[in-house]
């Protein structure tokens, strides 16, 4: 009864439960901005920014897949491919053009995910670790092994340009998260991947098209990682085909943080956001301090499982 | 051997009830949907705690906490979905938790082989051993079941409607084992609502009655007859004296389906349906009125016949399909079919229908929220906000929810399958008036229960399936007991 109670009448521990990540993020903040006094400066939450935004970009699309109860490891690959692809087209065309294809060809990928997925019914997981390792070796033909460079200061401009005081990959992020939460959360595409997430057949037995949506999730995924591959390139003017490793397990690392649901139904753009800053402020902090890259790796590992393990225990405990 | 006692009082109790069952004898424990059979069992192996009364096993009083302590004491519950390891072969689910091992702590197969040929043999059947289980038949898992139960020394074996989806030869076998048992000094409660099986194989039958036990009879010193009016009680005979009066009927054929068919369970049906009737359906479980109900909405794929609205023949492929053409269903298994628990009330409400409320695709929150305040309000749904989570209403309430999801889509024909299941008596008589409602504004509402008394309350009209076939049509005012005698015999 008791329980009931609290979830009738949200109280400041509904608040909390439901805004938990938050609260751990701005407490972070303070205690950080007390210990390193360099943490508050400008330049470093402009830093912090900036390096949240291709992470950022690409867990949008994570968090679609996630809340539409699926999974995609093939991320990080899109990337490096797409990357690849937007340096090594502008041999050839004009760079507007080439971003263009590689976002095409994001979405096809993520058609191909969602295809495989949803139709075909191969667990999500293993169907994008295949195309995972399909894309890799795309990439690496593509490639031919060797880093790809190119000079377009235009070009240059999406991952290293500033908008005023404010680099415009952070500025193209903070759109993108405006943008597709509000797809998320106030149009029909958002509210069936929540439908069919929390409940796949009493989707479709409410008429629901749910294979075609659980698609769509992936498609934005997809498209999403194409787009962080487009800022990587941009960023660094080069790829090499071994980047982007790990970054699928970054994404969805944010994601799961910032407490949308492992298996669906629910979450939030704007949390997952918060995932990424978190991740990256505790990044930064290490890297203030001195600490070795080694440590860091434990401790994402650890707030991993805390944040994870703090939604699934709660859950059971109901 | 044993002696059962317990008294449970409240709403869906059992109460205070005594029940005896001797060594190497099978007791046939009968009563409707309701009656507290599943209850009964559930006190006894510890899956539920009861409120007083005790359980003597083997003349000693015994405190299950759980079904596995029942299982490890001699005292097995064979339920209607089995319970096995579909992975694991016959043998490595049959000794699962009682292995042999030799001094090395390897399994020892050579013991186990010679143990399940021992057993089999004493039971005059085989199984190949070494066959997964998910490769069996409905009815060999039934046996493997019975196995493993022998296997961890049960004496006492409870068998909840073993043969509902057996055929008539399975059947036959299984009551020749059931026979060898009983020969074998293990006692069996069968649980059933078919009495042809009943007067086969049972020494004795206990009736139950709403929670009631009405009496316990020997077999052979009473007929079918008594044991039907025991189970519906002779004061039902006036059940229709009811307020759920009957309008008159519109001679509008909304609903025609010809020869449906797909798989067994639903062989070759058709009927009719008219605008604002409650057509009633209903049957034991397993009849084939869930898979009816699934079909019509195509949920799922039509092996052959034709469904046909407003005199329109309709293929379906998809439920989007069968909303489209006005048809709705409320599925039966509410929290897995029927509604996305985890998210809130209005998002649960507005799904079906959430096209209205998003012109463009974009959802306007007013609209929505409106729509959901109204449906509140109509259902009189008991909620502290239209942000509720669904997860944390009462059953009726969910009900409720799984009802109002469709109304916006003002369907011609609702279909609700089992509506009034698992939810208390007050938020029952609340849905008969909804039902009756919708029914007055003109939609045909398709009405499956196998509760036979709430079918004789509610329908206009009612049809009853047995095995996947339409045996019997009646209109309103039909007694009880006729109803029930119809659903029993169809069911060979």
């Amino acid at each position: 009864m008791a329980k009931k109670k609290d979830l009738n009448l949200p109280g400041y521990w509904y608040l909390i439960s439901k805004n938990g990540i938050l609260f751990i993020f701005l407490l972070l903040c303070i205690l950080l901005s007390i210990i390193t006094p360099g943490f508050l400066s400008w330049a470093n939450i402009l830093n912090v920014l900036r390096q949240s935004s291709i992470i950022g970009i690409m867990a949008i699309g994570t968090t679609f897949v996630i809340i539409g109860g699926g999974f995609d490891i093939s991320v990080g690959s899109i990337l490096v491919l797409t990357a690849a692809m937007c340096v090594g087209l502008q041999y050839y065309m004009h760079w507007s053009l080439a971003i263009l294809i590689v976002l095409i060809i994001g979405v096809l990928i993520g058609l191909l995910n969602g295809f495989l997925a949803a139709k075909i019914h191969i667990p999500a997981i293993i169907a994008t670790l295949g195309t995972m390792t399909i894309v890799r070796g795309l990439a690496y033909l593509y490639t031919g092994g060797y880093p790809l460079y190119v000079e377009a200061p235009d070009f240059a401009y999406i991952g290293t340009g500033y908008l005023g005081p404010i680099p415009f990959p952070v500025i193209l992020l903070i759109i993108m998260v405006a943008f597709w939460q509000f797809i998320l959360e106030r149009t029909r595409f958002g509210r069936y991947a929540c439908a069919l997430g929390g409940n796949k057949e009493a989707a479709r037995l409410s008429g629901v098209k749910v294979d075609y949506y659980h698609i769509l999730t992936f498609v934005v995924g997809g498209l999403m990682a194409a787009m962080s591959g487009v800022v990587y390139a941009s960023r660094l003017l080069s790829v090499t085909p071994l980047a982007g490793q790990g970054y699928e397990l970054d994404a969805i690392a944010s994601t799961v943080i910032g407490g949308t649901s492992v298996s669906g139904g629910e979450g939030s753009v704007v949390r997952t956001l918060i995932g990424v800053l978190l991740l990256t402020i505790i990044a930064n902090v290490f890297n203030l301090m001195g600490i070795h890259i080694y440590v860091q790796y434990v401790v994402k590992g650890a707030i991993i499982l805390s944040a994870v393990g703090f939604d699934t225990y709660s859950k059971f405990r109901q | 051997m044993i002696k059962l006692k317990k008294s449970f009082p409240g709403v869906i109790a059992l109460d205070e009830i005594d029940l005896e069952i001797y060594k190497g004898e099978v007791h046939a424990l009968v009563g409707e949907n309701g009656a507290g059979k599943s209850t009964l069992i559930k006190l006894v192996v510890g899956a539920y705690k009861k409120d007083s009364g005790e359980v003597y096993f083997d003349n000693q009083k015994v405190e299950f906490a759980s079904p596995a302590q029942a299982f490890q004491s001699g005292l097995s519950v064979i339920y209607q979905e089995n319970s096995l390891i579909p992975q694991l072969t016959v043998l490595q689910n049959i000794f699962l938790g009682v292995e042999q091992f030799t001094s090395l702590g390897i399994i020892n197969e050579k013991e186990i082989y010679r143990q399940y040929l021992q057993i089999t043999k004493r039971l005059g059947f085989e199984l190949s051993p070494d066959e997964k289980v998910r490769n069996l038949g409905v009815a060999e898992q039934k046996l493997v079941e019975i196995l493993k139960a022998l296997i961890h020394k049960a004496k006492f074996i409870i068998m909840d409607e073993p043969t509902a989806s057996l055929s008539e030869n399975e059947i036959e076998h299984l009551f020749k084992i059931i026979t060898e048992l009983k020969s074998n000094q293990i006692s069996i409660l069968y649980i059933t609502h078919i009495l042809d099986e009943v007067f086969r194989i049972a020494d004795r039958i206990t009736v139950l009655r709403d929670g009631k036990k009405i009496n316990t009879v020997f077999t052979r010193e009473v007929d079918r007859e008594k044991v039907i009016t025991m189970m519906v009680g002779e004061s039902l005979k006036n059940a229709y004296t009811s307020t759920f009066s009957k309008k008159k009927k519109s001679q509008k054929v909304v609903l025609k389906v010809e020869n449906l068919k797909r798989k067994s369970r639903v062989n070759d049906i058709s009927f009719i349906a008219f605008a604002g009737e409650i057509l009633g359906i209903t049957g034991l479980r397993g009849a084939g009125k869930t898979e009816l109900s699934r079909l019509i909405f195509g949920a799922d794929r039509l092996e052959s016949g034709k469904i046909i609205i407003d005199n329109q023949p309709i293929r379906f492929h998809t439920p989007l399909d069968a909303v489209n053409h006005g048809i709705s269903l409320i599925p039966e298994d509410r929290k897995k079919d029927a509604l996305i628990l985890m998210l809130e009330l209005y998002k649960n409400i507005t799904l079906p229908t959430l096209e209205q409320f998003s012109p463009g695709g974009v959802i306007s929150r007013d609209k929505e929220f409106t729509a959901t305040k109204k449906a509140i309000e109509k259902l009189d749904i008991k909620t502290s906000g239209i942000r509720q989570v669904t997860k944390y209403l009462s059953g009726g309430n969910q009900q409720k929810v799984a009802i109002s999801k469709w109304l916006q889509a003002k369907p011609k024909v609702l279909i609700m399958d089992e509506p009034t299941q698992g939810i208390d008596v007050k938020a029952k008589v609340e849905i008969y008036h909804i039902v009756r409602k919708l029914a007055e504004s003109g939609v045909c509402i398709i009405f499956i229960s196998s509760e036979v008394s709430e079918v004789v309350k509610v329908s206009d009209r009612i049809l009853v399936l047995s095995n996947g076939k339409i045996t019997g049509e009646f209109e309103y005012g039909v007694n009880q007991e006729e109803l029930m005698r119809t659903i029993l015999k169809g069911s060979k």
